[in-house]
């Protein structure tokens, strides 16, 4: 006979068979979040020029998008400390699903597929404590809360799937509470950190910076293909400290710090908004809105090339370098030069830009 | 009827408003006035080396460069030149250690300008300059080290101011034309108009919270130590003349009457000028501090006023990114 959990469990099977995959989003290279000349939030599907796919209205401004290794679904996160975060079925143009952080719970704005797509992974914090908490969500349960792990730090906010589903994940290391927003309330004792977390919450390793650079929030991951993790970082001190901005960290190494010279790392004003590999691995880039900047640094030697755009943030690899995009609607290619791929006037493109397969 | 003078209304504000004007009006007139005081500046130097015979022309050139100073885009942005010409504030204590190991070592770049070019920012532009001229050191002879480095900085000085002037003609056509199929730099005719707002915001937001905020501190802990200029006492004269030049970008950029922001300006002038105390050293003083902290209160309300005079109908905000901050 049949019972209604079975009828409900078949009918889901329908509902998810065949599975639909990002060819059926009409293929994007790229998801951006923007604001709309009426002051709408929508998030984009965006060709490898630059071009718009697709465009799906968001009810607020958002952060950042985690999107599905396979299927077409982007998680768009509240910008922090926010306490919802949308699934976005890229082919149909709608909401799915919508996440609630649990009691006590809210998103630092970034998340990541594990288990094949199955699991999403958040970054969030618990506010009476302050620690760091990797929330777990099941996707084929609907996104339904399956459980938490720790962080192994504060303030846990870009987080990246590695080889074997281990999870890197930048503590930035400043805690806020809801209550006073965006206020930081540690800064003279923060501590943050790169942390290689098992899904089972263990700690495989942990970069730490020096006690002079604790001030440095690590706060943007990027990953090359031989598993070399690039942090950004945030500086809480002086603007013009001229301090690191970007590291190379592998598991069991010391990280290598890049800047560039006294003068041009000045003008990134202690701020990096946005951290990726060039599509060939051997380039790592960091954008400065603050600076309209980008540094791009040779992984081999750590040359640096500076590039100026106005209000520059999101930052994704390509074929020949980078993509690039800023609050003024433009997406530039960085190559050897920026060479412009496309302007959306009106639109401001949010602080990034997610790679669709990376 | 109506819906048709407003439509005429709309078109009679062209997408590239203020744009032109402000390139002509203003970034071209101060870029040439900064190159033709470097140019005197070095000419000085040349001529005497010593402190006191090129205090007069270095402050002629630091006021010329602060009609200039708060476009920090295009030009002054090649080579690092702003932060090299204004390496303030020195949160670091870099540029006397800079200078002190130049002179400890002999070190043969002043003799040099190619070689100049490439010494540390900070003992460069007018604040290196300024620890020579105003330093404890200030007394030195023509034959000292001293008095090459004040040449070599204040040739430096003109090879930069040079290179600004004439990266401005070129730039000048790139604003214009912004949104032209051939245009790289500006990619929208918005971007040229954002580039001059973002100007205009950040240097009343840098008078605001660092010419004025670093000297006031907290009313507990005044820092005069950190006024800029101070050694010069120009700290004031700075705050006036960047002010001064803010409100002729202003008024060039802005598509109409500003009356909000001229009043605003005019109250932050008015305050300034009854402030007795060249290098900010009043604040402090708790009967004299007052009228500093209200002259930066002064100065972010130009900020507010450009912004809904200046900013909303040009279309353009500060930055969306710059000032996320996440």
């Amino acid at each position: 006979m049949t019972t209604r959990r079975t009828f409900l469990a078949t009918l889901l099977a329908a509902s998810t068979a065949p599975a639909l995959s990002w060819a059926d989003a009409g293929n994007p290279a790229y998801l951006g979040a923007a604001r709309d000349r009426d002051g709408g939030h929508a998030l984009y599907g965006l060709d490898a020029a630059g071009a718009r796919i697709f465009r799906i209205p968001l009810p607020a401004r958002g952060h950042a998008a985690a999107a599905h290794p396979d299927a077409p679904e982007a998680v768009a996160f509240a910008r922090r400390p926010g306490t919802f975060a949308l699934v976005i079925d890229c082919a149909r143009g709608r909401v799915a699903h919508r996440l609630e952080a649990p009691a006590g719970r809210h998103f630092y704005g970034h998340g990541a597929f594990v288990a094949a797509g199955d699991v999403l992974c958040t970054t969030e914090n618990e506010i009476d404590t302050g620690e760091g908490r990797i929330g777990l969500w099941s996707r084929r349960e609907g996104y339904a809360r399956i459980g938490e792990i720790r962080s192994h730090g504060i303030g846990p906010h870009d987080i990246l799937r590695m080889d074997g589903d281990v999870l890197a994940v930048a503590n930035g290391g400043i805690r806020t509470h809801p209550d006073t927003g965006r206020e930081k309330l540690n800064i003279d004792t923060m501590r943050p950190s790169l942390a290689w977390i098992t899904p089972d919450g263990d700690l495989l390793d942990a970069v730490v910076l020096a006690p002079d650079l604790h001030r440095n929030s690590i706060r943007h991951l990027a990953q090359a293909p031989d598993g070399t993790v690039a942090f950004a970082m945030q500086w809480q001190g002086e603007p013009g400290d001229a301090v690191p901005l970007l590291g190379l960290a592998r598991r069991g190494h010391e990280p290598v710090l890049l800047a560039a010279e006294l003068g041009e790392q000045m003008a990134m004003q202690g701020y990096a908004g946005s951290v990726a590999f060039s599509g060939d691995g051997r380039s790592v880039a960091i954008t400065s809105p603050r600076g309209g900047r980008l540094h791009r640094f040779d992984v081999a030697t750590g040359a640096v090339t500076p590039y100026r755009r106005g209000d520059v943030c999101g930052l994704a690899p390509a074929p020949g370098g980078f993509t690039a995009t800023d609050g003024l609607g433009g997406i530039v290619a960085v190559g050897r030069d920026v060479a412009p791929l496309a302007a959306h006037d009106g639109l401001s493109w949010d602080n990034h830009l997610v790679a669709i397969g990376a | 009827m109506r819906a048709v003078l407003t439509l005429c209304l709309c078109l009679a504000t062209p997408l590239a408003a203020g744009v032109p004007e402000a390139v002509r009006d203003h970034a071209l007139p101060a870029a040439d006035r900064f190159a033709r005081a470097a140019d005197a500046l070095a000419a000085s130097a040349e001529a005497d080396c010593t402190a006191e015979a090129l205090r007069p022309a270095w402050n002629e050139a630091f006021d010329a460069w602060l009609g200039l100073a708060h476009l920090r885009f295009g030009p002054l942005e090649t080579e690092s030149r702003a932060l090299t010409l204004g390496f303030w504030p020195d949160t670091r204590g870099m540029i006397p250690r800079t200078l002190v190991g130049l002179a400890a070592d002999g070190d043969a770049a002043v003799d040099d300008p190619a070689a100049f070019a490439e010494v540390s920012i900070a003992a460069r532009g007018f604040f290196g300059m300024e620890q020579v001229l105003y330093g404890p050191d200030a007394g030195y002879g023509h034959d000292s080290y001293a008095c090459r480095l004040a040449v070599a900085q204040a040739r430096d000085i003109d090879r930069m101011a040079a290179g600004i002037a004439a990266d401005w003609q070129d730039h000048a056509a790139l604003l214009t034309s912004a949104g032209a199929a051939d245009n790289d730099t500006y990619l929208s005719t918005r971007e040229a108009r954002q580039a001059f707002y973002t100007a205009l915001v950040t240097g009343i937001a840098f008078t605001a919270d660092q010419r004025l905020g670093l000297p006031l501190g907290s009313y507990d802990d005044p820092r005069p130590e950190r006024a800029e200029a101070r050694r010069s006492a120009r700290s004031l004269r700075n705050a006036v003349l960047s002010l001064e030049a803010l409100r002729d970008l202003a008024r060039t950029l802005a598509p109409g009457p500003i009356p909000d922001t001229d009043a605003a300006f005019d109250a932050a002038l008015g305050t300034a000028s009854r402030i007795d105390s060249a290098d900010l050293s009043s604040v402090a003083d708790p009967a004299r501090r007052l009228r500093v902290e209200q002259l930066a209160q002064e100065v972010r309300a130009i900020g507010e006023a450009a912004a809904n005079e200046i900013g909303v109908p040009l279309g353009v905000s500060a930055g969306f990114n710059a000032s996320d901050g996440d």
